[in-house]
């Protein structure tokens, strides 16, 4: 058994290298089908992830008008200190807020602000409030408007629903495109091995006649496509780590936005991939196989 | 022609068998024949005649249009597709084209047939060789098909056809693609293995080696059979 299995992992990866045109295009196809459905997956993961963090803060932003001045700021601190569902309520001055900016943007990028201090700040002063009771969130954030000086209240009902909204998006269009993929993978695994199957014709035609069973016939090429399956299982995730640590790395300079680290779930997309990958590729053998063998018993080729 | 009478050592029985293919063609027409355990049978006609029709129809490689096949106790008919593969296990086909792969050796060649049936190495290991030396190609076992004559190529195919102790050989113009010189090597091979036991259906067009190994000689012709006696030859030769 043994044996078996170590002869036809050798025939497996002999009959790939043989076709490796067709081959390479099965890998091909399958691996972009992973990494988009790798992509959609940890997209999804990194908004689910954002709205928590949205929705865990329990704190909004209030800006106050632009040129107030810093105790008219701090006065109309004290009026939303005294409102009924403030649990804290913290002072951050322009200046700080800048600096904030600035230390997030790293050492190059700041120089682009440094210009634009003191005066020149194009910053508000801003409150980072909490709320005792976040059901009355509306309420209070509509008094809190009314207040004198205050401009905008950073709203992140908003932001949680347009994440919502964002999040279905790509759940579907995802869904689709990795079906669609799925579909066309599928078509080229089984043409692959299609390919290996009518050079082998004669092979299985002798086996048919000695009395092979169909079952017998149809693993040599169930496990090439496993085959496939696993190399493009590998390179998917590998690709997909690559990928996603270069965009995590420029996206987080740009957004201020802490992505999800992908170390912690690497291993689990690369069983998933694994997993999915071999699912194809057997069955794609399985159906190139299996439409040969539908005659009656199995034919013999030529006689 | 209906000279053989029914008994025990019945192995092939045609009755009332018709074969039309799915184009039209009337390959077989009415065919009632018996073949006993142990005979050995030379099956000739023109080409077209239906030889080929008659031995697939044996291997269940094709189904008969009307009338049953027994082969052994086993009625064809009730014969599923799934449980093919085990009827041919009792069989052993000789093609005319040999059918070796070309990238194994002689030993791979016939181990291949014990392989593919599920055979133990250890098996393979001990009756290869024994194989092997019943058809005389021992010294030959590791060179490649290519490296053989047309003869030694098709006691490669007999080794094989062999190898898992078949009751019925079948073997479809054998000397078809070999020196005639060369033929009687191979007939007098599957004479030998006939006085072994094991029954031999040949289709050939070498009216020599008919003449030859006097034998039963069945002759199709137009998809019936014309003739059935052992002694095809007086009738022809007068
Ligand atoms: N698969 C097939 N489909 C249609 N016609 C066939 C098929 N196989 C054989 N025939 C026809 O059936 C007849 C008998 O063929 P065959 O049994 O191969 O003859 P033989 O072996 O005696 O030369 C021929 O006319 C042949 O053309
Ligand atoms: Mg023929």
């Amino acid at each position: 058994m043994i044996h078996n299995v170590r002869y036809l992992i050798r025939e497996g990866i002999r009959s790939i290298w043989s076709n490796r045109t067709m081959s390479l295009a099965s890998i091909g196809v399958l691996v972009s089908c992973l990494l988009l459905t790798g992509a959609a997956i940890l997209f999804s993961m990194n908004i689910s992830n954002a709205m928590e963090a949205v929705e865990g803060t329990n704190s909004v932003k209030i800006y106050m008008d632009k040129d107030l001045p810093v105790l008219a700021s701090l006065k109309a601190g004290e009026e939303i200190k005294k409102l009924d569902n403030i649990k804290r309520c913290q002072f951050v001055s322009r200046d700080d807020a800048i600096e904030n900016v600035m230390e997030m943007l790293g050492e190059k990028d700041s120089t682009l602000l440094k210009d634009m201090t003191g005066s020149d700040n194009p910053l508000p002063d801003a409150f980072q409030v909490s709320f005792k009771d976040l059901s009355k969130y509306k309420d209070t954030v509509a008094q809190i408007l009314k207040i004198e000086g205050v401009s905008s209240v950073n709203d992140y009902s908003d932001i949680a629903a347009k994440l919502t909204n964002l999040h279905r998006l790509v759940t579907t269009v995802g869904f689709w495109i990795v079906l669609l993929l799925s579909l066309v993978s599928l078509f080229i695994i089984s043409n692959t091995i299609r390919v290996t199957m009518f050079s082998r014709r004669l092979e299985i035609s002798i086996m048919k006649s000695v009395g092979a069973t169909n079952w017998f016939v149809r693993v040599p090429f169930v496990v090439e496509g496993i085959l496939i399956g696993l190399i493009s299982g590998a390179v998917g995730s590998l690709l997909l780590r690559l990928l996603y640590d270069k965009l995590t790395g420029t996206l987080t300079s740009i957004t201020l936005f802490a992505p999800l680290a992908i170390g912690e779930i690497q291993w689990k997309i690369t069983l998933l991939f694994l997993l999915a990958g071999s699912l194809f590729g057997a069955l794609g053998g399985a159906i190139s196989i299996g439409k040969y063998l539908k005659k009656e018993g199995g034919e013999i080729v030529d006689w | 022609m209906g000279i053989r009478k029914y008994g025990e050592m019945e192995l092939i029985d045609f009755q009332n068998v018709s074969k039309i293919y799915s184009n039209g063609t009337e390959a077989l027409k009415n065919v009632n024949l018996h073949v006993d355990n142990g005979e050995f049978v030379f099956i000739v006609g023109s080409s077209g005649a239906g030889k080929s029709t008659f031995l697939k129809l044996i291997t269940c490689e094709e189904r008969p249009s009307e009338g049953e096949i027994v082969v052994g106790e086993q009625k064809l008919s009730q014969v599923k597709r799934g449980d093919v593969p085990y009827l041919r296990r009792k069989m052993g086909m000789v093609f005319q084209d040999f059918r070796l792969i070309q990238k194994m050796t002689v030993y791979e060649n016939v181990a291949f047939a014990m392989h593919v049936i599920g055979a133990s190495s250890r098996d393979i290991r001990r009756r290869v060789p024994y194989i092997l030396g019943l058809v005389n190609l021992q010294e030959k076992a590791d060179c490649h098909p290519r490296e053989l004559s047309g003869g030694e190529q098709q006691r490669v195919g007999l080794a094989r056809a062999l190898i898992n102790s078949p009751r019925l050989i079948i073997a479809d113009e054998p000397t078809g693609n070999i020196d005639p010189a060369l033929s009687f090597e191979i007939v007098d091979l599957l004479s030998e293995i006939n006085k072994r036991g094991t029954t031999i259906l040949m289709v050939t067009h070498e009216h020599s080696l008919v003449r030859h190994f006097a034998r039963r000689v069945i002759e199709i012709h137009g998809g019936t059979v014309v003739a059935d006696s052992c002694n095809w030859e007086a009738r022809h030769d007068s």
